[in-house]
């Protein structure tokens, strides 16, 4: 199970280090190849890399950057789509699709943000109390996770974020609160089964400091279930992110928030059907393409497990 | 396949989020129908078959509780519910209603009323003399809603007999005869019976305040069927009632806590719902108006829409920095938003209103200006360190965009703004304290008499400053003086020429954005013979969905 490797002493350094690259180039390739061998893992590859440019360049791509700052032009408002504005304008004559793309970089950053700051508490958790399995340090942080993930996602992030001021950082921090527990759930489950292993009694044996043996020797084992974890949860903390901008918790305006534009659309249904729905697709688009990527990826490390 | 699950799910879950915009329909309640009433549809307080109903939409909350509430849909049902001595007239003047004629004496100090005789209350016993004394009592120790209008002006009420009442002010008052559409006359007895020994009215324990939560004790022409506080309020008609009802004025009248448009649209093109809330976006009232049946009226209110400015939070403190914003903000292309018919303010009052006065300073849109005003406030280095919070309400989804638009102006002159949307109930907690009172609160406010007296002292005198009426928190001895002896002025031109002084003093202070004078608009069912469709309007809040003047002719 474990990737690593011991050197062959009868080659040289140089040669050694060749191999390497080859065998690392090798196992890509491989892998790009069983990737590539489901067309959606690509489809949802290539939607979170568009999706990701766009919002890096949104200032660049879209035609009227200004308009998802503090601006309002009634003379052209409730806009239908034309070629002028693509997804049309809203009630106070801002573009749709400007306002879509810019809504996109405050979903991704809640993605990112969420996830860097959920993830190393939650895997550090559920390492520590994997290895010191039916310690006292073992119960107090399960059950410290199973009281958060007891409570309904959704119910616990509106809760907290009603609380706080209403804005991006603190439905972050919302978010983010109820966000750890899967992680260490995930990584106390694989810690348990990998401490008993061979490879981590051995280095028990040969006296390995706790440190190496929990970040050196069972970590690296973990990485691929966090990674698909994470490109499959990042879907899911921007439809969060989304919901509680939608019901007024997230971006403030004039920011564009997904969610705050379908809440608003939503008012103006059937007739300025553009308004909601345009944002709504992009909910759609981005969630859908980091669960397609994720399953692809999922797939991929299940395939290399065997 | 394995794939396609988790996107249809979300799929799903997209949809479900959309659905969310659209709240429970109001109208199907759920709750079972009565027993024995099988054959009845199975909407619960259903009418018999072929009975009339009038259904209107309103923002929540209501408190029919005759000394707290005050707000349009408060107003309405108590308007419904109760009696009062006299009626308003379209005029603007009143009528002799409990009362059948009064007379005051030439000091103006001691008023007379002499009842009608044969009023029954609800519970059918008798409406007495002691009832009016024990409703003004109460209004002035609860003190709250509408009891602005008697405190500090009613010295004392007795009744010498079961048909007489007689009213001692304090001072002479212009206007207390008409400020008494405002004391709705309660059934002491059975307020006193339903009345909480534990209370913070001494032996008067919680003035049955709980009670008149959810229940009448008026003698109106509707009494209150059924009232599950957040959802609807059910009234049927009183048949005792001693007025007279118009031809096919409704057996029940159902007012409805709605006013998301989604909602709005699909009861009105059911027919479940016959006259809507007066907070339609102007996209909706537009769609509505496209429906079979369906109409818009449209009629002066007497209401002015405000910017509320705290003037007592850091910068708009400043003077200069509340003209900044009053020069800041482009009216123009504010009421260019708004229903045809609707004007720029001038000053602190509605035009209609009795003694508004022209000639105030006025702030009209200019940056440049803005930007001067500005230099010399005295956050000017640091403003970007002050951001405006301006909060709008949330059941009034047209206030967004005058948010946006003031966010937009402010920007071009360099003062930032925090938009925040808060449900009514918030703003009505967050504005009686000080502390909690925010920088802007965007409210319409409806003068509750047709003279401008009232509203000046609903708006800006120091005793409503910890309610919603007020954000500014002028808390100024001297003007609460000059509004006292304005409306302490009997004569009426004198009187009126007070209120211009005030008016010409508050404009200078800028103690608020003065938007627009609005235009009240509802959608309604064009089988409804609707007085205030036809240009009837009683210039006086609530009185304008009174339903025994509607008829239903469905």
């Amino acid at each position: 199970m474990s990737q690593r490797s011991t050197a062959m002493p009868s080659l040289g350094r140089e040669a050694w280090r060749e191999m390497e690259r080859n065998s690392r180039r090798e196992n890509w390739g491989r892998a790009w190849y069983k990737f590539s061998h489901n067309p959606l893992s690509v489809i949802g590859l290539a939607t979170v890399l568009l999706i990701v440019l766009l919002a890096i360049f949104a200032p660049f791509v879209t035609p009227y950057p200004e308009h998802a700052g503090p601006f309002t032009d009634f003379a052209n408002a409730k806009q239908p789509p034309s070629l002028a504005h693509l997804f049309g304008t809203d009630v106070v004559g801002r573009d749709v699709f400007t306002r879509t793309i810019f809504g996109f970089r405050f979903s991704l950053s809640m993605g990112l943000v969420v996830l860097s700051l959920v993830v190393p508490p939650g895997v550090l958790l559920g390492l520590v109390a994997g290895y010191y399995h039916g310690t006292w340090l073992d119960t107090v942080i399960m059950r410290i996770t199973d009281i958060f993930l007891a409570v309904p996602p959704l119910i616990l992030a509106l809760a907290i974020a009603s609380v706080l001021k209403p804005n991006l950082f603190n439905s972050m921090l919302a978010v983010s609160l109820m966000w750890w527990p899967w992680y260490t759930r995930l990584v106390y489950g694989l810690t348990t089964q990998m401490r008993n292993e061979y490879f981590t009694t051995s280095a028990e044996i040969m006296g390995a400091s706790r440190w190496h043996i929990l970040f050196r020797e069972i970590l690296p084992n973990c990485v691929s279930p966090i990674f698909t974890k994470m490109s499959l949860d990042m879907g899911w903390v921007i439809l969060i992110g989304a919901s509680l901008s939608f019901v007024g918790l997230g971006v403030q305006p004039p920011k564009p928030g997904l969610g705050t534009m379908v809440a608003n659309g939503a008012r103006y249904l059937p007739d300025l059907w553009w308004i909601a729905l345009f944002p709504a697709l992009a909910i759609v688009v981005i969630v859908l393409g980091f669960n397609l990527l994720g399953d692809g990826l999922r797939d991929l490390f299940a395939a290399e497990e065997i | 396949m394995r794939k396609l699950f988790p996107a249809l799910l979300i799929l799903a879950l997209v949809l479900v989020l959309s659905a969310c915009a659209q709240q429970p329909s109001p109208a199907q309640p759920a709750q079972e129908p009565a027993a024995g009433a099988a054959e009845q549809p199975a909407e619960p307080g259903a009418a018999p078959a072929g009975a009339r109903v009038l259904r209107a939409s309103f923002a929540w909350p209501t408190n029919i509780d005759p000394a707290m509430g005050s707000d349009f849909s408060s107003g309405t049902a108590l308007a419904n519910l109760y009696d009062t001595l006299v009626f308003p007239n379209p005029d603007g003047s009143v009528k002799p209603w409990l009362a059948e004629s009064w007379e005051s004496s030439d000091d103006g100090l001691t008023w007379t009323f002499q009842l009608r005789s044969g009023v029954k209350f609800h519970d059918g016993s008798d409406l007495t003399a002691s009832d009016v004394v024990y409703s003004m009592e109460r209004m002035q120790a609860v003190g709250e809603g509408f009891a602005y209008l008697f405190t500090d002006v009613v010295a004392d009420v007795s009744a010498p007999d079961e048909s007489t009442v007689v009213f001692t002010l304090s001072q002479p008052n212009g206007l207390f005869l008409p400020s008494l559409i405002r004391l709705y006359v309660l059934n002491e007895d059975l307020v006193r019976a339903n009345t909480k020994a534990e209370g913070p009215y001494g032996e008067n324990g919680d003035y049955g305040q709980e009670f008149l939560q959810t229940n009448d004790a008026g003698s109106g022409p509707y009494q209150v069927a059924e009232f599950p506080l957040e959802e609807y309020l059910l009234m049927e008609r009183f048949g005792d009632w001693w007025g007279e009802f118009a031809p096919n004025a409704p057996d029940q009248f159902r007012m409805i806590a709605a006013t998301e448009p989604a909602t709005i649209r699909t009861l009105m093109s059911n027919q479940e719902l016959d006259i809507s809330d007066q907070w339609q976006p102007i996209e909706s009232l537009e769609a509505l108006q496209q429906i079979d049946g369906v109409e818009v009226a449209a009629f002066s209110n007497l209401t002015g829409f405000y910017f509320m400015l705290n003037n007592q939070l850091a910068p708009l403190d400043d003077l200069h920095c509340r003209r900044a914003v009053s020069y800041g903000f482009d009216y123009d292309t504010a009421v260019s938003l708004e229903w045809p018919g609707t004007t720029a303010m001038v000053g602190p009052v509605p035009k209609a209103l009795g003694g508004h006065n022209p000639d105030v300073m006025v702030y009209p849109y200019d940056p440049e200006r803005a930007r001067e005003e500005l230099a010399q406030c005295q956050y000017a280095d640091a403003i970007q360190d002050y951001p405006i919070e301006f909060v709008w309400i949330s059941e009034v989804p047209d206030e967004e965009k005058f948010a946006l638009l003031f966010q937009a102006n402010m920007a071009d002159i360099g003062i930032p703004v925090e938009i925040v949307s808060m449900p009514w109930l918030s703003v009505v907690e967050n504005t009686s304290k000080l502390e909690t009172s925010p920088h802007l609160v965007s409210i319409y406010v409806s003068s509750d008499l047709p003279e401008a007296g009232p509203l000046l002292k609903q708006r800006y005198h120091s005793s409503t400053a910890a309610t919603w009426s007020q954000n500014e928190w002028l808390l100024d001895p001297e003007l609460d003086a000059a509004i006292d002896d304005s409306l302490a002025t009997v004569d009426q031109e004198e009187r009126f020429a007070k209120y211009r002084a005030i008016q010409a003093d508050l404009a200078e202070r800028a103690p608020s954005v003065f938007v627009y004078d609005q235009v009240e608009k509802h959608a309604y069912q064009s089988y409804l013979d609707w007085p205030a469709a036809r240009g009837e309007i009683i210039p006086v809040m609530g009185y304008n969905i009174w339903a025994p003047a509607i008829g239903v002719n469905k």
